[in-house]
């Protein structure tokens, strides 16, 4: 079988369309991720009372379960009692939880780097343990935190794949259809390879260009 | 819960098909780690090279592309693999990347006057990699590699995808035979409990390898020449 660049031309629409889903969905779980991580952080930081074991309990519970199991578990166990989310909220509701984990880890460690003396200097000066943290630790935290939240967000953006199972139209599942019907499977393979590599590439640059910009006020 | 002490002996025929999956794949992803890792350890400029072409590509791509791939491209090369097979090939591969980043890091993390001093006593190349820095870069990689396996345990779940009856795809089946049979749908019940056994058994591993780092962190400690720090670089998620 050899490789027809026609047939991958053809493909390019329904592939574009697949790569705009997969980068909205992603999109936005990262974002939300981030927040997730950024408040369990938090909570386990300023040791809140209940919030912290369940944090805690939370973390360890997705890092030990599998994202499928999670994702049907969403998209196909809750609506029987009661819960029922769109397809694209289930697909971004399972990826969130499943990266807010690992992102509120990230941060944690980030955290214990930077975060020593800085608390008691915070609170004789009179702040707030949440004002300490939105002001002073966070800031902090997230800027040696980048590396591994880059990680973790490009993870994020490969696992999107795992929304092809419950049937999201994005590029893995435009893929896995075309190569269903046509049985082209190297041309859309070399596609999606080069698609991922490039979206995990763009990703690298764009927190390269952001860690730049957040060392600013440190350089002298 | 009467659906799941009624499916028991199906539920545990796939918990078995599951662990066989992890432990076939294990075995391949550790030779693979170990080889590649090995190899790109060395100051060799191309090996290292190929090597590295062959981690980043299995690591960059999802997990799901890199085993439907195996799955709808065997047959293009003429061969024909059952689900089991291809998934085994499928994760081994992306383990075996995984793994050999593991290695390698903790080959490297050896420092540099162990094999000097070795090569100074005399030493022959092999020698000096079997006896001076196997060892202590082993201590740095086993507890990564429990880490692995877990990740590798929670990803037999793709085989589901692929038509692996694993335990995962036993929990599906369960439900559908259940929707039909019985017209009511266990998936909260049944997707739940999948999620526990999951959890029991990965967060035990889990446990089994802080122990073990904290053991291992500890006698290297205290054990003068074995000073070789223990690898950060946990393995990159599915």
């Amino acid at each position: 079988m050899s490789f027809d660049v026609a047939y991958l031309w053809a493909q390019v629409p329904a592939l574009l369309r697949g790569l705009v889903m997969t980068v909205e969905v992603s999109a936005i779980s990262i974002v939300l991720s981030i927040i997730v991580g950024l408040l369990g952080a938090a909570i386990r930081m300023l040791h809140v009372p209940v919030l912290r074991q369940v944090a805690a309990g939370y973390v360890e519970f997705i890092r030990n379960t599998p994202l499928l199991a999670q994702l049907f578990f969403i998209f196909y166990g809750l609506p029987t009692i009661g819960v029922t989310l769109s397809l694209f909220w289930s697909g971004v509701l399972s990826l969130t939880l499943w990266a807010g984990a690992y992102q509120m880890e990230n941060i944690r460690g980030g955290l214990e780097t930077v975060v020593k003396g800085l608390r008691e200097a915070a609170f004789s000066l009179g702040l707030s343990p949440w004002r300490f943290f939105r002001l002073i630790a966070a800031p902090l935290a997230v800027r040696v935190a980048l590396p591994a939240m880059l990680n973790t967000s490009i993870s994020l953006l490969k696992n999107s794949s795992y929304l092809q199972a419950i049937g999201l139209t994005e590029l893995t599942f435009v893929a896995i259809d075309r190569i269903s019907m046509d049985f082209r499977t190297l041309e859309m393979f070399s596609a999606l390879c080069g698609i991922y590599l490039t979206l995990v590439l763009v990703l690298s640059l764009f927190t390269n260009r952001l860690a730049y910009h957040l060392q600013k006020p440190f350089r002298v | 819960m009467t659906i799941l002490i009624n499916n028991l002996p199906f539920i545990l025929q796939g918990l078995t098909m599951t662990l066989g999956l992890a432990a076939v794949t294990l075995v391949f992803a550790t030779i693979i780690a170990f080889v590649v890792g090995t190899l790109g350890a060395t100051r060799i400029g191309w090996l290292r090279a190929v090597t590295r072409t062959y981690v980043e590509i299995c690591r960059d791509i999802p997990l799901i592309v890199n085993i439907f791939f195996v799955f709808f491209g065997a047959p293009l090369l003429g061969i024909e693999l059952s689900p089991f097979a291809a998934v085994t090939v499928g994760l081994s591969l992306w383990g075996g990347a995984n793994g050999a980043e593991i290695v390698r890091g903790g080959l490297e993390a050896v420092p540099r006057h162990q094999s000097e001093s070795a090569k100074a006593l005399g030493l022959k190349g092999w020698e000096i990699f079997i006896y001076i820095i196997g060892p202590q870069a082993l201590r740095s990689i086993l507890p990564p590699f429990i880490g692995l396996l877990t990740l590798v345990i929670q990803s037999t779940s793709l085989g589901a995808l692929v038509g692996v009856t694993e335990f995962f795809r036993v929990g599906q089946i369960i439900i559908e035979r259940t929707t039909l049979m019985e017209g009511w749908n266990p998936a909260f019940t049944v997707y739940g409990a999948v999620l526990l056994i999951y959890f029991v058994i990965c967060s035990s591993l889990t446990w089994f390898g802080r122990r073990l780092e904290r053991r291992m962190r500890r006698e290297s400690k205290g054990g003068g020449v074995l000073n070789a720090t223990l690898v950060e670089a946990a393995p990159t998620l599915p």
